[in-house]
């Protein structure tokens, strides 16, 4: 089992980094999957994690210009590894002005991702920072737990609002309670409703838009065919939510959010290399 | 004993501020800088830029030089679990360095803590820092000198050698002294230096004359809390004559019994740090001190020093 990885350019670093950083704030454990043309960031469901689940999938060529890996074994040539992510998002943190990033996978003591970072230096040879981040090793037998989730058959998708909105939105309402109604329609109109004792609280956004989604037999949400009435809605956790789009540090490209009624929102977040899906379940 | 500040603003509004303190008997760590086989000095710049990478957790770090390298890296025992711990390691070259002299190959290990606060001081001051030290066990200095200011954080290194039993009862202090040198007057250039000529290199086991001071609390679970610092640098309390203008401020201090004390353990000795005073030294007379603060209502009078019995 092999992996050695290099990052040269700044830019594609700095939006590496801006990746590690939103799955930090959206795990505190989670599994690192290494393919040969592909990384996946996995959480899976389990109770740990209050039933959360997060798949984000990048292409390793948009970001490494140096990327060898090895798995297992020759027919199952992937590597399953359990991380923290902070600890990878503090070791690229103070990489801002690097020269390199070598990313490599080794076994001094005990299984690790080794990130060197070259920072430019006032002497003729660089400094070299080196974070060795201890890792578990997944055993191939346990693989199955971390495939990819298939999009649920939802009630209704909808385009989200403006992330910073939203955000800004959802955190005062943090504040009056803990779980939050999403509710959405066909006519591309979500509402946000909290309810307590002392007060609810609804926000209203119009004019969202409900994207297009093909599939074989036809079924699933042509809006035509569908009764542009219909309602979807999940009781969700707040903090959940407002976690997701906390994270965010860049604007997706395409965020979007397929509802199905009283049990799971599922979440979009596409930017141009880089997709996140996340999974809220609905609360009892 | 009352330090009053007051202001005369605008409009006839007057601001007082009553800063209550205590006495306390300053002392000064007996460490022979001078003597030190290894003798680094970096702009705190580049220090603050090598601590940054470490997390703020980090409670002790070990550089290790040799004449051809120098690292930073965390600190680890045999029993780290290597399976939890995220570990860091710098690499700089010798040249990153204004002055670079390594006499003897070592690796010693301070607590990084402690030092964050003279860093984050020397970065306010902009002078560079010197880093004195020798092998493990042996005390190392980060000091600061500076036009108006001479500053040395004195932190103990861990020794190789594994816990000894300890005494009955450890003496250990933590004090802060700073020491200005007001442009006006005479000031006396001293150093520190100067001053230990007559101090023995640190010793094996720390012998304390008179009283010792012990810190409020002892720190929490550190690695290095289970070993025995073998060598501590000798404190011996100097009566001293205030200098033109020098102000301290001094940790608290509580009376132990007299006496010796084996070793200290890890966890009570923070750090000394002080800066030059005078180099100026009476007979001492172990049960008086000279204050160095003067409590006066009028103008200082710096002829006039009172002294103050001993707890």
């Amino acid at each position: 089992m092999r992996f050695r990885a290099k990052i040269v350019d700044l830019a594609c670093l700095n939006h590496f980094s801006r990746v590690i950083n939103t799955i930090a704030k959206l795990a505190k454990t989670c599994t690192l999957r290494l393919t040969v043309c592909k990384l996946y960031f996995i959480l899976s469901d389990k109770v740990a994690n209050g039933g959360v689940s997060m798949w984000c999938e990048l292409c390793q060529g948009n970001f490494f210009d140096e990327f060898h890996m090895e798995g297992v074994a020759a027919e199952h040539n992937e590597i399953y590894l359990e991380l923290v992510p902070e600890n990878l998002s503090r070791a690229l943190k103070t990489a801002q002005s690097a020269k390199a990033v070598k990313i490599k996978l080794t076994n001094k003591h005990c299984p690790c991702l080794r990130v060197a970072v070259e920072l430019p230096s006032l002497s003729s040879s660089s400094r070299i920072v080196t974070h060795d981040i201890p890792v578990g090793v997944i055993p191939r037998r346990l693989w199955n737990d971390f495939r990819e989730p298939s999009v649920p058959d939802f009630d209704v998708s909808i385009y989200l609002p403006v992330l910073k909105t939203m955000k800004s939105v959802v955190e005062r309402m943090k504040n009056l309670s803990n779980s939050i109604v999403i509710e959405a329609n066909l006519r591309g109109e979500m509402n946000l409703k909290i309810e307590t004792d002392l007060v609810s609280v609804t926000t209203h956004f119009k004019d969202l838009g409900n994207p297009p989604w093909a599939s074989e037999d036809g079924c699933q949400s042509s809006a035509q065919g569908r009764d542009l009435e219909r309602v979807a809605e999940a009781r969700i956790d707040i903090k959940k939510l407002q976690q997701l789009l906390a994270g965010q540090q860049v604007n997706p490209t395409k965020a979007l959010c397929n509802i199905v009624s009283k049990r799971i929102v599922h979440f979009i977040l596409l930017h141009e290399d880089v997709s996140l899906q996340y999974f809220i379940p609905a609360l009892a | 004993m009352k330090c009053v500040i007051a202001g005369a603003h605008l409009r006839g509004v007057v601001k007082t501020y009553n800063l209550t303190f205590q006495e306390c008997d300053p002392l000064q760590a007996v460490f022979a800088k001078h003597m030190c086989p290894n003798i680094l000095k970096v702009h705190s710049r580049l220090l603050a830029d090598i601590m940054i990478h470490f997390p703020t957790s980090q409670e002790e770090v070990t550089l290790s030089v040799t004449p051809m390298k120098v690292c930073f890296k965390s600190y680890t025992e045999e029993d780290t679990d290597f399976s939890k711990t995220m570990l860091t390691e710098i690499q700089l070259n010798p040249d990153e360095f204004d002055y670079f002299q390594v006499g003897v190959d070592s690796e010693v290990t301070f607590c990084l803590k402690e030092l964050r606060g003279l860093l984050a001081f020397s970065e306010a001051t902009s002078a560079p820092v010197s880093i004195h030290f020798d092998v493990s066990g042996k005390p190392i200095a980060f000091s600061i000198e500076d036009m108006v200011l001479e500053a040395s954080f004195i932190l103990a290194t861990l020794s190789d050698i594994e816990k000894e039993t300890a005494s009955q009862q450890p003496p250990c202090f933590s004090q802060r002294q700073e020491s200005s040198k007001t442009c006006m007057g005479k000031s006396e250039k001293t150093s520190l230096d100067k001053d230990s000529n007559t101090a023995a290199v640190a010793s094996k086991k720390p012998q304390w004359n008179g009283n010792a001071l012990i810190t409020e609390s002892a720190k929490p679970t550190s690695p290095l809390a289970e070993r025995e610092i073998k060598s501590i640098p000798r404190v011996t309390k100097k009566d001293r004559t205030g200098t033109e203008g020098t102000a301290t401020t001094a940790a608290e201090d509580h009376a132990t019994p007299e006496g010796e004390a084996a070793a200290s353990r890890y966890q009570e000795f923070h750090s000394l740090f002080f800066g030059a005073v005078s180099c100026k030294e009476q007979a001492a007379s172990s049960h008086i001190s000279h204050s160095l603060a003067t409590a006066s209502d009028t103008e200082e009078d710096f002829g006039n020093v009172q002294s103050s019995q001993v707890l």
